[in-house]
């Protein structure tokens, strides 16, 4: 009898999943599984479709193919200074906000507009102040420094889109950092302070560890957004990835092969390569994080 | 009353559906799909359509524009099976569209009277494959030196220049410094091959060889390349539109902050619209090795393989491309008209901004070289920035691009 109540439940609980499950399965997993399938093959779409299949000849290429390790550099180096800048910026941002300090609200509204604006307007604002003649060149004419071409010039075009998200994105962080800040129990700051604490050791005794789940938080997701870097450095470049391959990243240039090229393929082999390099950065920074969490 | 209403309705849509049957057993919709470079263009195109409907008032042509990733969007469209039915399609792209046979052959359709060999030949050819035609070429460009008239007279410049030495010497005049930044550069530069192929040629190199790999890195292709590598690191008289601030040469070249630019017959209509003070010419490519060189681009119509409408698409294609339609046109100047007659009639050959771009018809370079050409693009393009830069030898930079262009091909092959 109550074996059958517990089958009774079990089913009617798939029964509301179904839709769900439906769902995620056709446009999440049978895509997933269709990819990994389909970077074995050799694929031709345009007029005849083709599937032939191609062993790990797509894997082999990705070695020689020197575009791949300009893109991964591109995006590592990219990932390395951009997280741990827009963490940290975002960390101060919501020590500030958190602060009683007057017009709170008005600034917090100020600091987070940049998260609400779409990364494609953006873009080409920033570009416009990036130009020879632009807002960023005036400025240093103005202050008698030297100006500069920061668009064409492979060496920084990388570090202006880098900036531009750091400033974009660390709001976004911010909010998350100050909702968190506000959980944490002021009978802790009062006991602390009755032992002779100073700001800085309530600072790093109890307000940084009480952050840690949610450093872990942010810093995973901003890995993830900062490897699958696209629109900022398409927008820039045109598509290309140029000056010199310096804003080319893997999602980009996966996009050219699939969409340029045509040579799906290739591209979704690409695609696995990404998502392996995502997953082994989360994992480094869970070993890293997991060990002092644990109480 | 109550059941009055649901059925009246009823009634309606019934009636609806038969009439749009009716209208629908005579009247077909085609699509024409293509990039539009101003709005003015847009507005003679409609003209041409509107004629087209009036005359055959059992085709309806819908036309649609596409100005950003032009090619992607068709290539897209061709795979998902919802291309339209006629669509631009320029040279460079033709090999590799007609390769995988998503192109209509043409040659079944075209009447004596279409008068075919009236077409440059040069400029067909972009679109032929094993005497099968694969598109109606609908205008063609060249690229000629645009000058500053103002800026060369108070150099005391009296002619432009012939010869690329000519126009060497002639940008150091031209570029002025003031408060020891750069007011004004004497030649505006597009580092892409697109624009730099003819230099590739012009001492005898070639850009792919019979197998389409890359082949521009050889001594003579390499000559070229030099000369303008030389003008932008060691004259200091060229300038790429990012550093003066443009978006692109054109708009460098109209702000005056270049003097001298290679530019294609579709920047007249723009410099006239949006710099109408700038006071400018038109003169052929300087010669370059005592021989004439410039490039040559096409665009033509093509017809989609799978449209249901083929009968249709063609007699779109043969009204826009046919000498009146051509002459309708060719009147916005953005390009060049593809039939000889039709270029002579309309006097393009003696109009003096105009006469330097159809000379070039006969010596330049046509864009376009087998279906790898998009993969040593990227290749060329990066490197030979870099080469510009002053980061890499030009030859180690062209090296490197073929290298990296050649396995690329070979591994995707």
């Amino acid at each position: 009898m109550i074996l059958k109540q517990k089958l009774r439940d079990t089913l009617s609980g798939y029964g509301f999943m179904t839709p769900a499950i439906i769902i995620l399965g056709v446009f999440l997993a049978v895509p997933v599984i269709y990819a990994i399938v389909l970077s074995f093959y050799r694929v031709q779409l345009l007029g005849e479709v083709d599937f032939r299949f191609a062993g790990l000849r797509n894997f082999i290429r990705i070695q020689d193919d020197e575009r791949v390790w300009i893109a991964l550099s591109n995006t590592i180096q990219y990932v390395l200074i951009v997280v741990p800048c827009q963490t940290i910026l975002a960390l101060i941002l919501a020590l500030l906000l958190n602060a009683k300090i007057r017009g709170r609200s008005w600034f917090r509204v100020a600091f987070f507009l940049p998260t609400v604006t779409s990364s494609a307007v953006l873009t080409l604002i920033f570009m416009w102040i990036y130009n020879s003649n632009g807002l960023l060149n005036n400025f240093l004419r103005f202050v008698r420094l030297p100006t500069y071409n920061w668009l064409g010039d492979p060496e920084v075009a990388l570090k202006g889109i880098m900036l531009m998200n750091i400033w974009a994105t660390a709001p976004l962080f911010m909010v998350i950092y100050l909702a968190a800040l506000q959980d944490i129990p002021e009978s802790l700051y009062e006991a602390a302070s009755i032992d002779g604490a100073t700001t800085w050791e309530k600072f790093w005794c109890i307000t940084l560890p009480f952050l840690k789940p949610v450093t872990f938080f942010v810093i995973t997701i901003g890995i993830i957004g900062t490897f699958q870097l696209f629109d900022q450095s398409y927008i820039f470049s045109n598509g290309s990835g140029g000056p010199d391959n310096s804003t080319l990243t893997i999602v980009l240039l996966i996009y050219q092969y699939a969409f340029n090229r045509l040579d799906m393929g290739y591209a979704l082999a690409l695609t696995l390569i990404l998502a392996l390099t995502i997953m082994i950065a989360t994992l480094i920074q869970r070993y890293f994080f997991k060990e002092e969490s644990l109480d | 009353m109550r059941k009055l209403i649901p059925s009246s309705i009823a009634i309606a849509l019934l009636c609806f559906t038969v009439g749009c049957r009716s209208n629908n057993t005579n009247q077909v919709e085609i699509t024409l799909s293509g990039w539009q470079s101003s709005p003015n263009e847009g507005r003679l195109l409609d003209q041409v359509i509107r004629e087209f409907e009036a005359k055959n008032p059992t085709i309806k042509v819908k036309r649609e524009v596409i100005n950003s990733q032009y090619m992607d969007v068709i290539r897209t469209r061709l795979i998902g099976e919802v291309a339209p039915d006629v669509f631009y399609l320029e040279a460079f792209e033709a090999p590799s569209l007609i390769k995988y046979g998503v192109l209509e052959p043409l040659n079944s359709y075209i009447k004596p009277d279409f008068k075919l060999n009236d077409f440059e030949p040069n400029l067909l050819n972009a679109f032929k494959r094993d005497g099968n035609v694969y598109g109606i070429p609908k205008d063609f460009s060249t690229l000629a030196l645009f000058y500053n008239s103002t800026a060369l007279k108070n150099a005391g410049i009296t002619q432009p220049p012939r010869t690329w030495d000519e126009m060497r010497a002639a940008a150091k005049k031209l570029t002025v410094q003031k408060n020891d930044q750069v007011e004004r550069y004497g030649m505006g530069v597009v580092a892409e091959l697109p624009r730099q192929t003819f230099m590739i040629k012009a001492f005898g190199g070639q850009l792919v060889d019979q197998n389409n790999f890359a082949a521009f890195a050889s001594p003579q292709g390499l000559e070229g390349l030099q000369l303008v590598v030389d003008q932008y690191r060691r004259d200091r008289t060229a300038a790429q539109a990012s550093d003066v601030g443009a978006n692109s040469n054109s708009e460098a070249f109209g702000q005056g902050r270049v003097a001298m630019t290679l530019d294609g017959a579709w920047a007249i209509p723009y410099l006239k619209e949006t710099f109408p003070k700038l006071n400018f010419q038109v003169a052929e490519v300087p010669k370059i090795n005592d021989r004439q060189g410039t490039m040559l681009y096409t665009v033509a119509y093509v017809m989609n393989r799978q449209s249901k409408q083929k009968e249709a698409a063609w007699k779109l294609i043969q009204f826009l491309t046919d000498e009146a339609g051509m002459k309708t046109w060719a009147k916005q100047g953005v390009a060049l008209p593809s039939r000889r007659s039709v270029l002579a009639e309309m006097n393009y050959d003696r109009n003096p901004i105009y006469s330097p771009f159809v000379s070039g018809a006969k010596y330049g370079t046509i864009w376009q070289a087998g279906e790898t050409l998009p993969t040593i693009v990227t290749s060329f393009d990066n490197q030979f920035v870099s080469a510009l830069l002053g980061q890499q030898p030009l030859p180690d930079a062209m090296k490197r691009a073929q290298e990296t262009a050649n396995r690329e091909i070979y591994l995707s092959q």
